[in-house]
Protein backbone atom coordinates (compact mmCIF):
# COMPACT_ATOMS: atom_id res chain seq x y z
CA UNK A 1 0.00 0.00 0.00
CA UNK A 2 1.42 3.63 -0.76
CA UNK A 3 0.01 6.81 -0.40
CA UNK A 4 0.12 9.16 -2.59
CA UNK A 5 0.71 12.71 -0.93
CA UNK A 6 -1.41 11.82 1.61
CA UNK A 7 -0.24 12.72 4.83
CA UNK A 8 -1.59 9.93 7.23
CA UNK A 9 -2.88 6.60 6.63
CA UNK A 10 -4.14 6.24 10.41
CA UNK A 11 -6.53 7.90 11.93
CA UNK A 12 -4.91 10.75 14.83
CA UNK A 13 -6.30 8.72 17.79
CA UNK A 14 -4.26 5.75 18.97
CA UNK A 15 -0.55 5.24 19.71
CA UNK A 16 1.62 7.28 17.46
CA UNK A 17 4.36 4.88 15.31
CA UNK A 18 1.82 1.90 16.56
CA UNK A 19 0.27 1.06 12.98
CA UNK A 20 -3.17 -0.88 12.44
CA UNK A 21 -0.78 -3.02 10.36
CA UNK A 22 1.48 -4.61 12.76
CA UNK A 23 -1.18 -4.86 15.41
CA UNK A 24 -3.43 -6.64 13.07
CA UNK A 25 -0.61 -9.15 12.06
CA UNK A 26 0.49 -9.41 15.90
CA UNK A 27 -3.11 -10.54 16.62
CA UNK A 28 -3.16 -12.76 14.07
CA UNK A 29 -0.44 -14.58 16.21
CA UNK A 30 -3.01 -15.02 19.36
CA UNK A 31 -1.06 -11.56 20.94
CA UNK A 32 -4.59 -10.53 22.70
CA UNK A 33 -2.54 -7.12 23.74
CA UNK A 34 -2.39 -6.20 20.35
CA UNK A 35 -6.04 -6.56 19.44
CA UNK A 36 -7.00 -4.31 22.70
CA UNK A 37 -4.80 -1.90 20.97
CA UNK A 38 -6.13 -2.21 17.46
CA UNK A 39 -9.53 -2.35 18.89
CA UNK A 40 -8.60 1.16 20.62
CA UNK A 41 -7.34 2.19 16.95
CA UNK A 42 -10.60 1.47 15.02
CA UNK A 43 -13.55 0.82 17.74
CA UNK A 44 -14.90 4.11 17.05
CA UNK A 45 -15.03 4.15 13.39
CA UNK A 46 -15.97 0.46 13.15
CA UNK A 47 -18.99 1.24 15.84
CA UNK A 48 -20.19 4.64 14.28
CA UNK A 49 -20.13 3.06 10.65
CA UNK A 50 -22.11 0.12 11.76
CA UNK A 51 -24.56 2.17 13.51
CA UNK A 52 -24.71 4.98 10.90
CA UNK A 53 -25.84 2.21 8.81
CA UNK A 54 -27.89 0.28 11.27
CA UNK A 55 -29.48 3.56 13.59
CA UNK A 56 -30.28 1.84 15.87
CA UNK A 57 -27.58 1.48 19.27
CA UNK A 58 -28.17 -1.59 20.55
CA UNK A 59 -28.08 -3.70 17.46
CA UNK A 60 -24.79 -1.67 16.48
CA UNK A 61 -23.41 -2.25 19.67
CA UNK A 62 -24.18 -5.90 19.11
CA UNK A 63 -22.83 -5.98 15.40
CA UNK A 64 -19.73 -4.27 16.48
CA UNK A 65 -18.68 -6.90 18.88
CA UNK A 66 -19.36 -9.39 16.11
CA UNK A 67 -16.93 -7.70 13.76
CA UNK A 68 -14.39 -7.05 16.53
CA UNK A 69 -14.54 -10.80 17.35
CA UNK A 70 -14.48 -11.84 13.40
CA UNK A 71 -11.32 -9.74 13.15
CA UNK A 72 -9.87 -11.42 16.14
CA UNK A 73 -10.85 -15.02 14.60
CA UNK A 74 -9.90 -14.38 11.24
CA UNK A 75 -6.78 -11.68 11.61
CA UNK A 76 -4.92 -14.45 9.93
CA UNK A 77 -6.93 -14.17 6.40
CA UNK A 78 -5.73 -10.33 6.29
CA UNK A 79 -2.94 -9.47 3.16
CA UNK A 80 -0.93 -6.48 2.86
CA UNK A 81 -0.36 -6.79 0.12
CA UNK A 82 -4.22 -6.40 -0.78
CA UNK A 83 -4.62 -3.20 1.18
CA UNK A 84 -4.46 -1.87 4.40
CA UNK A 85 -5.46 -3.40 7.71
CA UNK A 86 -8.17 -0.50 8.59
CA UNK A 87 -9.76 -0.86 5.49
CA UNK A 88 -9.34 -4.04 6.12
CA UNK A 89 -11.43 -4.52 9.39
CA UNK A 90 -13.69 -1.38 8.16
CA UNK A 91 -14.71 -3.72 4.73
CA UNK A 92 -15.80 -6.12 7.68
CA UNK A 93 -17.87 -3.96 9.30
CA UNK A 94 -19.66 -2.05 6.33
CA UNK A 95 -20.23 -5.60 5.26
CA UNK A 96 -21.83 -6.92 7.98
CA UNK A 97 -23.90 -3.71 8.92
CA UNK A 98 -25.55 -4.18 5.62
CA UNK A 99 -26.29 -8.43 5.52
CA UNK A 100 -28.09 -6.98 9.07
CA UNK A 101 -29.92 -3.74 7.33
CA UNK A 102 -31.16 -6.43 4.29
CA UNK A 103 -31.66 -9.61 6.42
CA UNK A 104 -34.35 -7.37 8.15
CA UNK A 105 -35.88 -5.53 5.93
CA UNK A 106 -37.29 -5.72 2.19
CA UNK A 107 -36.11 -3.27 -0.29
CA UNK A 108 -38.74 -1.45 -1.40
CA UNK A 109 -40.26 -0.97 2.46
CA UNK A 110 -36.93 -0.08 3.28
CA UNK A 111 -36.34 3.13 0.75
CA UNK A 112 -39.92 4.36 1.32
CA UNK A 113 -39.34 4.65 5.17
CA UNK A 114 -36.36 6.21 4.77
CA UNK A 115 -37.01 8.97 2.15
CA UNK A 116 -37.74 11.66 4.86
CA UNK A 117 -34.86 10.35 7.15
CA UNK A 118 -32.31 11.83 4.70
CA UNK A 119 -32.55 15.08 5.67
CA UNK A 120 -32.21 14.31 9.32
CA UNK A 121 -29.08 12.10 8.66
CA UNK A 122 -27.64 15.02 6.89
CA UNK A 123 -28.26 17.35 10.39
CA UNK A 124 -26.47 14.23 11.78
CA UNK A 125 -23.73 14.86 10.27
CA UNK A 126 -23.36 18.39 10.30
CA UNK A 127 -23.30 18.06 14.23
CA UNK A 128 -20.71 15.52 13.95
CA UNK A 129 -18.35 18.01 12.71
CA UNK A 130 -15.01 18.06 14.69
CA UNK A 131 -11.43 18.97 13.39
CA UNK A 132 -9.86 15.17 12.92
CA UNK A 133 -7.72 15.21 10.49
CA UNK A 134 -8.75 11.63 8.12
CA UNK A 135 -12.51 13.45 8.38
CA UNK A 136 -12.11 16.78 7.20
CA UNK A 137 -10.15 15.15 4.13
CA UNK A 138 -12.80 12.69 3.66
CA UNK A 139 -15.09 15.16 3.67
CA UNK A 140 -12.88 17.91 1.27
CA UNK A 141 -12.70 14.88 -1.10
CA UNK A 142 -16.46 14.21 -1.06
CA UNK A 143 -16.76 17.64 -2.26
CA UNK A 144 -15.23 17.20 -5.01
CA UNK A 145 -17.90 14.88 -6.77
CA UNK A 146 -20.42 15.98 -8.30
CA UNK A 147 -23.74 15.62 -6.60
CA UNK A 148 -25.12 12.76 -7.79
CA UNK A 149 -21.77 10.84 -7.40
CA UNK A 150 -21.37 12.13 -3.59
CA UNK A 151 -25.08 11.37 -2.82
CA UNK A 152 -24.96 7.87 -4.76
CA UNK A 153 -22.12 6.62 -2.94
CA UNK A 154 -22.91 8.24 0.36
CA UNK A 155 -26.63 6.41 0.05
CA UNK A 156 -24.83 3.19 -0.57
CA UNK A 157 -21.91 3.34 1.81
CA UNK A 158 -23.85 5.35 4.86
CA UNK A 159 -27.55 4.02 4.29
CA UNK A 160 -26.78 -0.04 3.25
CA UNK A 161 -28.95 0.52 0.14
CA UNK A 162 -27.89 -1.34 -3.14
CA UNK A 163 -27.82 0.57 -6.04
CA UNK A 164 -31.14 0.00 -7.41
CA UNK A 165 -32.93 1.41 -4.07
CA UNK A 166 -30.45 4.00 -4.74
CA UNK A 167 -31.52 4.39 -8.10
CA UNK A 168 -35.41 4.82 -6.80
CA UNK A 169 -34.11 7.32 -4.00
CA UNK A 170 -32.82 9.79 -6.38
CA UNK A 171 -34.91 9.02 -9.14
CA UNK A 172 -31.90 8.26 -11.47
CA UNK A 173 -31.55 5.75 -13.86
CA UNK A 174 -29.80 2.30 -13.23
CA UNK A 175 -26.73 2.26 -15.48
CA UNK A 176 -26.54 6.12 -14.00
CA UNK A 177 -26.56 5.27 -10.83
CA UNK A 178 -24.27 2.04 -11.28
CA UNK A 179 -21.65 4.79 -13.60
CA UNK A 180 -21.39 7.55 -10.98
CA UNK A 181 -20.69 5.05 -8.20
CA UNK A 182 -17.80 4.15 -9.87
CA UNK A 183 -16.76 7.28 -11.06
CA UNK A 184 -17.40 9.18 -8.14
CA UNK A 185 -15.06 6.32 -6.19
CA UNK A 186 -12.49 6.65 -8.47
CA UNK A 187 -12.45 10.50 -8.10
CA UNK A 188 -12.28 9.91 -4.20
CA UNK A 189 -9.36 7.34 -4.48
CA UNK A 190 -7.25 10.20 -6.89
CA UNK A 191 -8.28 13.22 -4.35
CA UNK A 192 -7.52 10.61 -0.96
CA UNK A 193 -4.02 9.59 -2.95
CA UNK A 194 -5.33 5.72 -2.35
CA UNK A 195 -3.39 2.98 -4.22
CA UNK A 196 -3.02 -0.88 -3.77
CA UNK A 197 0.90 -1.67 -4.08
CA UNK B 1 -36.87 -5.16 -12.40
CA UNK B 2 -34.44 -5.68 -14.75
CA UNK B 3 -31.97 -3.55 -16.55
CA UNK B 4 -29.10 -4.01 -18.50
CA UNK B 5 -25.65 -4.07 -17.07
CA UNK B 6 -22.19 -3.83 -18.21
CA UNK B 7 -20.11 -6.26 -15.94
CA UNK B 8 -17.25 -3.79 -15.50
CA UNK B 9 -19.27 -0.78 -14.87
CA UNK B 10 -20.48 -2.45 -11.01
CA UNK B 11 -16.87 -2.48 -9.72
CA UNK B 12 -17.76 0.50 -7.89
CA UNK B 13 -20.98 -0.91 -6.40
CA UNK B 14 -19.07 -4.32 -5.91
CA UNK B 15 -16.92 -2.05 -3.81
CA UNK B 16 -19.94 -0.02 -1.93
CA UNK B 17 -21.61 -3.74 -1.04
CA UNK B 18 -24.35 -2.28 -3.13
CA UNK B 19 -24.86 -5.25 -5.57
CA UNK B 20 -27.57 -7.71 -4.59
CA UNK B 21 -26.69 -11.32 -3.57
CA UNK B 22 -27.30 -12.65 -7.55
CA UNK B 23 -25.13 -9.79 -8.74
CA UNK B 24 -22.35 -9.88 -6.09
CA UNK B 25 -21.86 -13.58 -6.83
CA UNK B 26 -21.94 -12.83 -10.61
CA UNK B 27 -19.02 -10.17 -10.62
CA UNK B 28 -17.24 -12.55 -8.23
CA UNK B 29 -16.97 -14.66 -10.71
CA UNK B 30 -16.38 -11.96 -13.00
CA UNK B 31 -13.83 -10.90 -10.85
CA UNK B 32 -11.62 -14.43 -10.71
CA UNK B 33 -10.82 -14.24 -14.73
CA UNK B 34 -10.14 -10.43 -14.66
CA UNK B 35 -6.96 -8.91 -13.11
CA UNK B 36 -7.45 -5.51 -14.14
CA UNK B 37 -10.84 -5.54 -12.26
CA UNK B 38 -9.39 -6.99 -9.25
CA UNK B 39 -6.72 -4.15 -8.94
CA UNK B 40 -9.57 -1.92 -9.43
CA UNK B 41 -11.49 -3.72 -6.92
CA UNK B 42 -9.19 -3.66 -4.19
CA UNK B 43 -8.30 0.30 -4.51
CA UNK B 44 -12.31 1.38 -4.92
CA UNK B 45 -12.67 -1.03 -1.49
CA UNK B 46 -9.73 0.93 0.07
CA UNK B 47 -11.14 4.31 -0.94
CA UNK B 48 -14.58 3.17 0.36
CA UNK B 49 -13.20 2.07 3.61
CA UNK B 50 -11.75 5.56 3.93
CA UNK B 51 -15.27 6.90 4.52
CA UNK B 52 -15.58 5.37 7.48
CA UNK B 53 -13.32 8.04 9.10
CA UNK B 54 -16.47 10.49 8.50
CA UNK B 55 -18.36 7.79 10.75
CA UNK B 56 -16.53 8.15 13.99
CA UNK B 57 -18.48 7.95 17.56
CA UNK B 58 -17.52 7.03 20.65
CA UNK B 59 -18.99 3.23 21.64
CA UNK B 60 -20.72 2.11 24.50
CA UNK B 61 -17.40 1.77 27.30
CA UNK B 62 -18.57 -1.65 28.31
CA UNK B 63 -18.36 -2.71 24.94
CA UNK B 64 -14.54 -2.92 25.00
CA UNK B 65 -14.60 -5.49 27.58
CA UNK B 66 -17.64 -7.90 26.31
CA UNK B 67 -15.37 -7.45 23.04
CA UNK B 68 -11.97 -8.81 25.30
CA UNK B 69 -13.67 -11.01 27.24
CA UNK B 70 -15.24 -13.21 24.07
CA UNK B 71 -12.13 -12.86 22.00
CA UNK B 72 -10.68 -14.91 24.96
CA UNK B 73 -12.12 -17.76 24.70
CA UNK B 74 -12.18 -17.31 20.53
CA UNK B 75 -10.80 -19.90 18.71
CA UNK B 76 -8.74 -18.00 15.67
CA UNK B 77 -8.77 -19.48 12.11
CA UNK B 78 -5.49 -20.64 10.44
CA UNK B 79 -4.24 -18.46 8.47
CA UNK B 80 -4.61 -19.43 4.54
CA UNK B 81 -1.19 -21.40 3.23
CA UNK B 82 1.51 -18.94 1.49
CA UNK B 83 3.99 -20.16 -0.37
CA UNK B 84 6.43 -17.86 -0.01
CA UNK B 85 7.25 -14.02 0.25
CA UNK B 86 7.45 -13.61 -2.89
CA UNK B 87 4.07 -12.27 -4.20
CA UNK B 88 3.93 -13.67 -8.40
CA UNK B 89 3.38 -17.80 -7.80
CA UNK B 90 1.35 -17.15 -4.77
CA UNK B 91 -1.59 -14.61 -6.87
CA UNK B 92 -1.35 -17.08 -9.79
CA UNK B 93 -2.25 -19.86 -7.41
CA UNK B 94 -4.84 -17.89 -5.51
CA UNK B 95 -6.32 -17.01 -8.35
CA UNK B 96 -6.98 -20.25 -10.01
CA UNK B 97 -8.28 -21.45 -6.37
CA UNK B 98 -10.69 -18.13 -6.72
CA UNK B 99 -11.33 -19.60 -10.67
CA UNK B 100 -11.89 -22.76 -9.36
CA UNK B 101 -14.22 -22.19 -6.03
CA UNK B 102 -16.33 -19.57 -8.00
CA UNK B 103 -16.58 -22.03 -11.04
CA UNK B 104 -17.51 -25.13 -8.36
CA UNK B 105 -20.09 -22.50 -6.34
CA UNK B 106 -22.00 -22.14 -9.96
CA UNK B 107 -21.74 -25.58 -10.47
CA UNK B 108 -22.65 -26.28 -7.08
CA UNK B 109 -25.93 -24.10 -7.46
CA UNK B 110 -26.63 -26.13 -10.17
CA UNK B 111 -27.12 -28.80 -7.93
CA UNK B 112 -29.30 -31.72 -9.27
CA UNK B 113 -28.65 -30.36 -12.90
CA UNK B 114 -25.08 -31.01 -12.67
CA UNK B 115 -24.26 -34.32 -11.62
CA UNK B 116 -27.78 -36.39 -12.74
CA UNK B 117 -29.16 -34.05 -15.72
CA UNK B 118 -26.05 -33.06 -17.06
CA UNK B 119 -25.39 -36.82 -17.62
CA UNK B 120 -28.92 -37.84 -19.35
CA UNK B 121 -28.73 -34.67 -21.87
CA UNK B 122 -24.92 -35.70 -22.62
CA UNK B 123 -22.71 -37.83 -21.25
CA UNK B 124 -19.56 -36.52 -23.39
CA UNK B 125 -19.96 -33.47 -21.85
CA UNK B 126 -18.02 -33.43 -18.26
CA UNK B 127 -19.12 -31.06 -15.74
CA UNK B 128 -15.61 -29.27 -15.96
CA UNK B 129 -16.00 -28.54 -19.86
CA UNK B 130 -19.75 -27.03 -18.59
CA UNK B 131 -17.60 -24.41 -15.71
CA UNK B 132 -15.74 -23.79 -18.61
CA UNK B 133 -18.44 -22.98 -20.59
CA UNK B 134 -20.02 -20.61 -17.88
CA UNK B 135 -16.49 -18.88 -16.70
CA UNK B 136 -16.15 -18.09 -20.48
CA UNK B 137 -19.36 -16.06 -20.67
CA UNK B 138 -18.93 -14.15 -17.52
CA UNK B 139 -15.63 -13.29 -18.11
CA UNK B 140 -16.65 -12.26 -21.95
CA UNK B 141 -16.07 -8.61 -22.10
CA UNK B 142 -19.33 -7.88 -23.83
CA UNK B 143 -20.86 -9.71 -20.56
CA UNK B 144 -23.73 -7.68 -20.04
CA UNK B 145 -25.71 -8.61 -16.95
CA UNK B 146 -29.98 -8.90 -15.88
CA UNK B 147 -31.57 -9.84 -13.22
CA UNK B 148 -35.52 -9.77 -12.20
CA UNK B 149 -37.63 -10.87 -8.85
CA UNK B 150 -39.48 -14.08 -9.63
CA UNK B 151 -43.62 -13.91 -9.52
CA UNK B 152 -43.51 -16.21 -5.95
CA UNK B 153 -39.97 -15.65 -4.76
CA UNK B 154 -36.65 -15.84 -6.07
CA UNK B 155 -34.63 -14.44 -8.65
CA UNK B 156 -33.78 -15.14 -12.32
CA UNK B 157 -31.02 -13.79 -13.59
CA UNK B 158 -29.10 -14.00 -17.28
CA UNK B 159 -25.30 -13.10 -18.27
CA UNK B 160 -25.25 -12.67 -21.63
CA UNK B 161 -22.19 -12.38 -24.13
CA UNK B 162 -23.88 -11.38 -27.39
CA UNK B 163 -20.07 -11.80 -29.17
CA UNK B 164 -20.31 -15.29 -28.19
CA UNK B 165 -23.85 -15.69 -28.77
CA UNK B 166 -24.22 -17.36 -25.00
CA UNK B 167 -25.57 -16.50 -21.96
CA UNK B 168 -26.11 -18.63 -18.34
CA UNK B 169 -29.31 -18.29 -16.85
CA UNK B 170 -29.50 -18.10 -13.33
CA UNK B 171 -32.35 -18.74 -11.14
CA UNK B 172 -32.03 -18.54 -7.75
CA UNK B 173 -34.38 -19.80 -4.73
CA UNK B 174 -37.62 -19.74 -6.36
CA UNK B 175 -40.78 -21.48 -4.93
CA UNK B 176 -40.76 -25.02 -5.23
CA UNK B 177 -42.92 -25.98 -8.12
CA UNK B 178 -46.13 -28.23 -7.26
CA UNK B 179 -45.49 -31.86 -7.79
CA UNK B 180 -46.73 -31.69 -11.38
CA UNK B 181 -44.97 -28.67 -12.72
CA UNK B 182 -41.50 -27.81 -13.59
CA UNK B 183 -39.58 -24.36 -13.91
CA UNK B 184 -38.63 -23.42 -17.87
CA UNK B 185 -36.51 -20.89 -19.28
CA UNK B 186 -37.71 -19.39 -22.73
CA UNK B 187 -35.72 -17.43 -25.16
CA UNK B 188 -38.26 -15.30 -26.80
CA UNK B 189 -37.67 -13.81 -30.30
CA UNK B 190 -40.65 -11.13 -31.37
CA UNK B 191 -44.34 -13.37 -30.92
CA UNK B 192 -42.38 -16.74 -31.10
CA UNK B 193 -41.22 -18.57 -28.10
CA UNK B 194 -38.20 -20.71 -27.63
CA UNK B 195 -37.69 -23.53 -25.04
CA UNK B 196 -34.51 -22.84 -23.39
CA UNK B 197 -34.67 -25.32 -20.88
CA UNK B 198 -36.54 -27.01 -18.35
CA UNK B 199 -35.47 -28.14 -14.92
CA UNK B 200 -36.63 -31.56 -13.07
CA UNK B 201 -39.21 -31.65 -10.17
CA UNK B 202 -38.94 -29.95 -7.12
CA UNK B 203 -35.70 -28.02 -8.55
CA UNK B 204 -36.07 -24.14 -7.60
CA UNK B 205 -32.68 -23.21 -7.93
CA UNK B 206 -30.46 -24.19 -11.21
CA UNK B 207 -27.13 -22.52 -13.44
CA UNK B 208 -27.58 -23.26 -17.23
CA UNK B 209 -25.98 -22.33 -20.35
CA UNK B 210 -27.73 -21.52 -23.21
CA UNK B 211 -26.77 -20.73 -27.27
CA UNK B 212 -28.26 -18.81 -29.60
CA UNK B 213 -29.03 -16.07 -28.11
CA UNK B 214 -28.21 -13.25 -30.44
CA UNK B 215 -31.27 -12.19 -31.53
CA UNK B 216 -34.21 -12.76 -28.68
CA UNK B 217 -35.63 -9.96 -26.94
CA UNK B 218 -36.95 -11.42 -23.99
CA UNK B 219 -35.97 -13.95 -21.63
CA UNK B 220 -39.14 -15.77 -20.03
CA UNK B 221 -39.88 -17.82 -17.08
CA UNK B 222 -42.69 -20.01 -16.66
CA UNK B 223 -44.09 -23.54 -15.00
CA UNK B 224 -44.87 -26.31 -17.95
CA UNK B 225 -45.58 -30.04 -17.02
CA UNK B 226 -42.20 -31.85 -16.39
CA UNK B 227 -40.12 -32.72 -18.89
CA UNK B 228 -40.99 -29.27 -20.56
CA UNK B 229 -43.57 -27.72 -23.01
CA UNK B 230 -43.21 -26.62 -26.38
CA UNK B 231 -45.05 -23.17 -25.96
CA UNK B 232 -45.73 -21.51 -22.47
CA UNK B 233 -48.24 -21.98 -20.00
CA UNK B 234 -49.12 -18.65 -18.82
CA UNK B 235 -48.92 -16.52 -16.06
CA UNK B 236 -44.95 -16.05 -17.26
CA UNK B 237 -43.68 -15.84 -13.80
CA UNK B 238 -40.37 -13.39 -14.64
CA UNK B 239 -38.91 -11.61 -17.70
CA UNK B 240 -35.88 -10.13 -18.55
CA UNK B 241 -35.47 -7.72 -21.52
CA UNK B 242 -32.02 -8.33 -23.48
CA UNK B 243 -32.13 -6.13 -26.07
Amino acid sequence: MLMKGAPSREPAAGNPGEGADSLLRATAKGDEAAFARLYDLVAGRVYGLIRRVLRDAAQAEEVTQEVMVEVWRTAGRFDPARGTATAWVFTIAHRRAVDRVRSEQAGSDRVRRLVPEREAQHDVVVEEATARLERQQVRRCLKTLTELQREAITLAYYGGYTYSEVAQLLEAALPTVKTRMRDGLIRLRDCLGVSVA
Amino acid sequence: MSAPTDIHSLAGAYALHALDAGERELFDDHLAGCSVCRNEVAELRETAARLADDAWEIPPPRLRQQVLNQIASTRQALPPMRRSSRRGPMIRHRTRMLVAAGVAAIVAAAGVYAVQELRLRDQRISAHAEAQRIEAVLTAPDAVLRTSAVQGGGTLTIAMSPSRDQAVIMLRDAKTPDWNKVYQFWLIQGANPNPAGHLVRDQNSATRVVSGVRGMNVLGLTMEAPGGSVTPSLPILAQIPLT
